[in-house]
């Protein structure tokens, strides 16, 4: 049975050549690393090539739809009950229509990206593994987590964490199924 | 901030939520002294119909409007702060957007209720929203007022959105130094947050774009308001200046009002390392600089309406500084465009007295910007047998008082609920504790 272990640092530079070496010693895609606020060197150390968030698509997607659902209910609805306004008005006019359409843009652009950031976070997530729930993460601690150690392999990882400077390295617990 | 360490942040910023102490509870009476104020006054207008407010045919748009516009205003600097300083990186930032987003947020939340007011029948409010009616008639998508129903309720909705996804990760910071029952309401606030690299890197991905969505938002905001006046064939109010005029109006009295709601935050939350002297500088240039395109807004329009030779321009621009609102006019220009001048001088703009007061005057003139600009033009329309002289009546200041309360019971509650100063942007921007560094030591 594989478990999982967790590493508490209290220095981003340990911090950031743990995640090298623990990478290095073939977990990259079984890594969690906690901090308390986003930090660029933390994302290059985990994605040297940069991974840019797929957030991105949905905020297209939902502007895009936004303004195109701004223009058509401004002008069908127009359209539907035309009006002939003396003086040669169009009964569709686009320039004030761009109000609308800019409106809906920015409203469904963000909503979109809400429920994008929501999907990829895994929000509300309550079920993560208990290793991650550790209230100094939020404060002045950073930490790894690698799931699925095989327990043979678990020493030598250990070994790795705390001579790279970690305060804390706790090994052991069943697995449970972590997908932060 | 050198002096901070991580752990000494997050204790900090902690530190006065959740005690309230006897001037807190003070201020909060006070506002629901004023709130209760204008919940009577709504009441008695609400019995008695519209005529209980001060309207005076034509002047139908009054002080209901102006504080709307007012209010609406206020909460610009906030979203320019929390959105438009963020992308553009400026670092004094930090310190004072959360405040400020709150500000935002219950700034709209009060100017939000002033439509409703101002409709009389509030029950029929709904009628605002874009819907058809029974007999399959939509609202028309070419009026300023459906747009500004378009843009009132996005604003509110994003910056909403946007305040609350930059608290996440400060929720968990309280949840995770609380116990008990706060820890579990906390919990379920921040949705189970846990700050690992995944969520930071989608967290930091939305804010981005939020930000790139809420900054031509802030500025189409305050245009739409202003188109409200704009589009209309008002003489005052039907002038393409508009736009820039109002928005730049609208950061000069929101960054006042930042100052007005920092500095007795600093001082009885103790908080020199958060907001200091530094950040209340850059508020009061902000201001200065907003204030000088408002006071250069304020000639052009003088100009243009005696350059244009139109007599119905020049009527509304020479009545208004001469006529009977002479004294609203010259209030608004000595309230904006002649003490905030005083902050060119460096040790007016560096002193907590000078600036806190100076913050006041702003607020007070851009009110009476407003009022200018909505009842003078209403009031000396085009046909001079209709001219009148409004004037709000008790109702009117009744309920403008009442939204002073509502908006400040709004952010006290927020100071004792809320991490008021955003910890974990405050971390971002510190220097982080390096163990090479230790051991060189």
């Amino acid at each position: 049975m594989s478990t999982n272990v967790k590493a508490v640092f209290a220095h981003i530079d340990a911090l950031i050549n743990g995640i090298h070496l623990v990478k290095a010693a073939g977990y990259s895609d079984r890594l969690v690393v906690s901090t308390p606020m986003p930090r660029h060197d933390v994302e290059h150390a985990i994605y040297p090539e940069g991974r840019p968030s797929p957030v991105r698509w949905w905020t297209l997607a939902g502007g895009m739809a936004g303004a195109t659902f701004g223009v058509l209910v401004s002008s069908l609805t127009s359209i539907d009950w035309p009006m002939a306004i003396p003086g040669g008005k169009p009964v569709v006019s686009f320039p004030p229509e761009v109000v609308i359409m800019f409106e809906c843009m920015v409203l469904w652009g963000g909503l979109a990206t809400l429920l994008g950031l929501i999907y990829h976070c895994r929000l509300p997530s309550f079920g993560l593994a208990v290793e991650l729930s550790d209230p100094r993460y939020s404060n002045d601690h950073f930490g790894i987590l690698v799931q699925g150690v095989d327990p043979k392999a678990q020493a030598e990882l250990k070994d790795i964490l705390e001579g790279v400077g970690a305060i804390e390295v706790v090994a052991g617990g069943a697995t449970e199924s972590a997908n932060a | 901030m050198s002096s901070l360490t991580y752990a000494a942040v997050t204790r900090e910023v902690i530190r006065p939520m959740f005690k309230p102490t006897v001037l807190w509870l003070g201020a909060l009476g006070m506002a629901l002294s004023a709130l209760a104020l204008g919940g009577y006054s709504w009441y008695t207008q609400l019995s008695q119909g519209l005529g209980a407010a001060g309207y005076k045919p034509p002047v139908m748009w009054g002080v209901y409007i102006t504080t709307f516009v007012f209010w609406i205003g206020i909460g610009h600097a906030g979203t320019l702060i929390s959105a438009i300083l963020y992308l553009l990186r400026a670092p004094w930032r930090t310190g004072v957007y959360r405040a400020s987003e709150a500000m935002t947020i219950f700034a709209v939340m009060t100017a939000g209720l002033f439509p409703i007011l101002h409709a009389g029948r509030c029950w029929y409010a709904y009628w605002l929203f874009p819907y058809p009616n029974q007999r399959e008639l939509w609202p028309n998508f070419k009026s300023p007022l459906v747009w500004d129903v378009f843009a009132i309720s996005t604003y509110a909705t994003i910056s909403t959105v946007f305040f609350f996804i930059g608290l996440v990760p400060d929720i968990a910071s309280v949840r995770d130094s609380s116990r008990g029952i706060i820890r579990k309401v906390y919990n379920i606030l921040c949705l189970g947050w846990r700050g690992t690299d995944n969520q930071w890197r989608h967290f930091m991905a939305a804010y981005g774009f939020f930000a790139a969505l809420a900054t031509p938002l802030v500025l189409s905001v305050h245009s739409v308001v202003s188109w409200d006046f704009a589009m209309a064939q008002t003489a005052g109010w039907h002038s393409t200046i508009f736009p820039p005029y109002f928005v730049a109006g609208a950061i000069f009295s929101g960054c006042a009002m930042v100052l007005t709601l920092l500095i007795p935050m600093r001082l009885l939350f103790d908080w020199d390392e958060f907001l200091n002297m530094w950040h209340f500088e850059r508020l009061a240039q902000m201001c200065l600089l907003t204030g000088n395109i408002l006071f250069y807004a304020y000639m052009i329009e003088l100009f243009i309406a005696w350059y244009s030779d139109n007599p119905y321009e020049w009527g509304i621009f020479y009545y208004r500084p001469t006529g009977d609102y002479w004294w609203v006019y010259w209030m608004m220009f000595t309230c904006n465009c002649v003490i905030p001048q005083l902050w060119w001088f460096k040790k007016i703009r560096t002193n907590l007295f000078w600036l806190f007061g100076i913050s006041i005057v702003i607020n007070i003139g851009m009110w009476f910007e407003r009022f200018n600009i909505i009842a003078s033009s209403l009031a000396h329309m085009f046909d001079p047998g209709a001219w009148v002289y409004y004037l709000p009546n008790h109702i009117e200041i009744g309920i403008l008082i009442g939204s002073f309360g509502w908006f400040s019971m709004w952010f006290l509650l927020f100071v004792k609920l809320m991490p008021s100063v955003a910890i974990a942007e405050i971390k971002e921007a510190m220097i982080p504790p390096l163990l090479s560094e230790e051991k060189a030591a």
